[in-house]
């Protein structure tokens, strides 16, 4: 099971609320904690309109990384003339560092199946899928559970809460690609198709799954509804940061502790990194990876920063996967960032040549910085090259896939010019260096 | 009923004055650029690099891209491994029959596919008939078939094509594109280390995957996942 992480006791618990139950897909447990209240309320007093009206009022934003309105996707989806709908929730968690997903399905499997259950209700679905991957066998057996237990108890399946209306909710297996955790792609590989991203507009939310209006939400974001609902809109809005309220869920690493927290919206990269338990005594942050593989590089002066997507798109990171790797001194910034340019190259589908090509010359270019074979034109050529990837870009892995490289060159210049100009690392990671340049033991 | 004499020579002798006088088709080609639709590519070539190496990586892209379906491809996959056959089918004489002989009811062969290691149809069968012949589910078919025979052989992706409709170039492509599948049985010595190191059975395990996170914990000193 994923490690949960001990957060302050005021902090408010939205998604791990139930983090301490015993067994997760017990059913009756789950009833009493208030599970399958909000689909109740929604299906029998709100109806799909006010459904929808009620987040609007919330203010709730995807945790999928784009924070785009949850309710504005959902209208969207709603209003489209169609006779067949789908809600999927992407639970598939690509980032390998980060288990956030697999937190959430862990522990409270039934706040995502009733999520999912209520958006299927709001958008005028009969059928929500929950990809989740495969791998990850822990989540996948609780969801799987929990799936079948609220089937038998009458919350899901062809007469729901006997409303005449019918829910269903399918879990999705899937695996075997990093891409999966882009929505166009995840639709593509829910097809039986290739994943490779499409190009946006159209929307998923107007020509998705089969060419049916789909939401595609993170579990984040699915298991955040029934708790809105149960608790009203007001109280959703006075959580966190204002711009986009309530929680997220980090999976944080450094080199003292690691796991998976939720925290309160707008919490400072300070007090993420404190959570994690700092960086040992005697040692100093060097640099904060904020985002996955495809993350920022961000220097021990941004700890001020706020953990919203906002401030960290203007700092040259993202929220992305959740993930938030710390990284001290004896780590070297070059080496991080060839390391996570050569992933996201290694994981492109290949379907734009920006991409196809780009990625694999920026990891050659951070290779050779590294290695200690740098060309004169090299960290020219990179700023040149990631401005055009991100120009041309058909979706955000391209986009972001720049970001290692990118954010290295612009926090990190004199650790990148010591490898240039004096062929040494300061952090002694790059040890070919010395020898490249001969003058190596 | 016979025309009258010398209305023959009048009707061409018109002809020929109609067409004197009518605007000229022939282009005087270096001087006047011929005019073509202005996505023509011409004739489709593969280009080799500085090596003498085919660039094609036989990735299916523009097999599935072609919107009228014209690109054809055969050969070897870059690995020199897998013999990959596929094209529109009713680009082959032998495949344009396929219809006529499913309206007569009776059974169609795909004298194609048995060119390739045979294999006990009977399993594969089962699973089609499972899913429905849905290609909608070619991932689940795709993880049965290779859960039955531990690998995909070319001829059980061949009669995946024949019997859900669904294109050979889209399905190789698709099986090609997920890490969970391969190509070869585990432990064939032309497989290559990664696809020896996936055959750690139906759950698959992602080498990149394993490679990225113990070279993130060797970039942040050497610390491993949990070790302080």
């Amino acid at each position: 099971m994923t490690r949960i992480l001990a957060t302050p006791a005021a902090w408010p618990r939205l998604l791990l609320a139930r983090a301490a139950a015993a067994e997760p897909t017990d059913l009756t447990a789950a009833v009493r904690d208030g599970a399958f209240v909000a689909l109740r309320s929604a299906i029998r007093e709100l109806g799909p309109t006010a459904t929808i009206a009620t987040l609007a009022d919330s203010g709730l934003r995807g945790r999928g990384g784009a924070a785009f309105p949850t309710a504005e996707k959902w209208r969207i989806a709603a209003e489209q003339p169609a006779d067949r709908r789908f809600v999927v929730v992407n639970a598939y968690g690509a980032d390998p560092a980060s288990a956030t997903d697999r937190a959430l399905l862990e522990r409270d499997p039934y706040a995502v199946v009733e999520g999912a259950a209520i958006a299927a209700f709001a958008v005028g679905a009969e059928e929500a899928i929950v990809a989740v991957r495969a791998e990850a066998t822990e989540a996948r057996n609780a969801l799987e559970r929990a799936v079948a237990a609220a089937e038998a108890a009458g919350y899901l399946g062809p007469d729901v809460l006997d409303s005449g209306l019918t829910i269903r909710v399918r879990v999705a297996p899937v695996t075997g690609a990093y891409m999966l955790g882009e929505e166009t792609v995840l639709l593509k590989a829910l097809e039986g198709k290739r994943g490779q991203p499409e190009q946006r507009p159209p929307y998923p939310a107007v020509r998705g799954l089969f060419g049916a209006p789909t939401v595609v939400n993170n579990a984040a974001t699915i298991a955040l509804v029934p708790w809105i609902l149960r608790n009203g809109p007001t109280a959703f809005t006075g959580l966190g940061d204002p711009t986009v309220p309530g929680t997220w869920l980090v999976a944080l690493r450094g080199p003292v502790g690691e796991g998976v927290a939720e925290v309160p919206t707008g919490i400072s990269l300070r007090e993420l990194v404190d959570l994690a338990g700092g960086v040992g005594p005697g040692r100093s942050v060097k640099a904060i990876l904020v985002g996955g593989p495809s993350g920022g590089l961000l220097p021990p002066d941004l700890l001020d920063t706020p953990y919203l997507p906002a401030a960290l798109r203007a700092a040259g990171a993202h929220v992305g996967s959740g993930a938030v790797v710390i990284a001290d001194e004896r780590s070297c910034v070059v080496d991080l960032a060839r390391l996570l340019t050569g992933y996201c190259s290694a994981e492109a589908c290949g379907k734009t040549i920006p991409c196809r090509i780009g990625t694999r010359r920026l990891f050659e270019i951070a290779e050779r910085i590294a290695t200690g074979r740098p060309r004169p034109t090299d960290l020219e050529l990179a700023g040149d090259l990631a401005a055009d990837m991100v120009a041309s870009a058909l979706c955000d892995h391209e986009r972001l896939a720049t970001l290692p490289l990118t954010s290295a060159l612009r926090y990190f210049r004199t650790e990148l010019d010591d490898h240039i100009l004096r062929s040494s690392c300061p952090a002694g990671v790059c040890r070919p260096i010395a020898v490249a340049a001969g003058r190596g033991s | 009923m016979t025309k009258p004499p010398g209305l023959g020579i009048v009707e061409g002798l018109a002809l020929t004055l109609r067409r004197f006088f009518a605007p000229k088709a022939t282009i005087r080609y270096p001087e006047v650029p011929a005019d073509v639709p202005h996505r023509f590519r011409g004739r489709l070539q593969l280009l080799y690099d500085e090596y003498g190496t085919l660039k094609c990586e036989t990735c299916f892209q523009c097999a599935q891209a072609c919107p009228v379906e014209c690109i054809d491809m055969g050969g070897f996959d870059t690995r020199g491994r897998y013999h990959v056959h596929w094209g529109p089918p009713e680009t082959y004489a032998e495949r344009r029959e396929e219809s006529a002989l499913r309206r007569s009811g009776r059974t169609v062969p795909d004298p194609a596919y048995e060119h390739w290691t045979p294999i006990d149809p009977a399993p594969l069968e089962a699973i089609l008939e499972a899913h429905e012949y849905d290609p909608a589910r070619l991932l689940e078919i795709l993880e049965a078939t290779q859960a039955a025979y531990g690998y995909l052989p070319v001829a059980a992706l061949r009669r995946i094509s024949q019997a859900t409709g669904a294109w050979y170039a889209m399905i190789y492509g698709t099986a090609s594109y997920y890490r969970q599948f391969r190509f070869a049985p585990p432990g064939d010595s032309a497989g290559d280390a990664a696809d020896a190191d996936s055959s750690g059975g139906a759950a698959a395990r992602r080498p990149s995957e394993d490679a990225y996170l113990a070279a993130l914990a060797t970039a942040l000193g050497g610390r491993g996942v949990g070790q302080p």
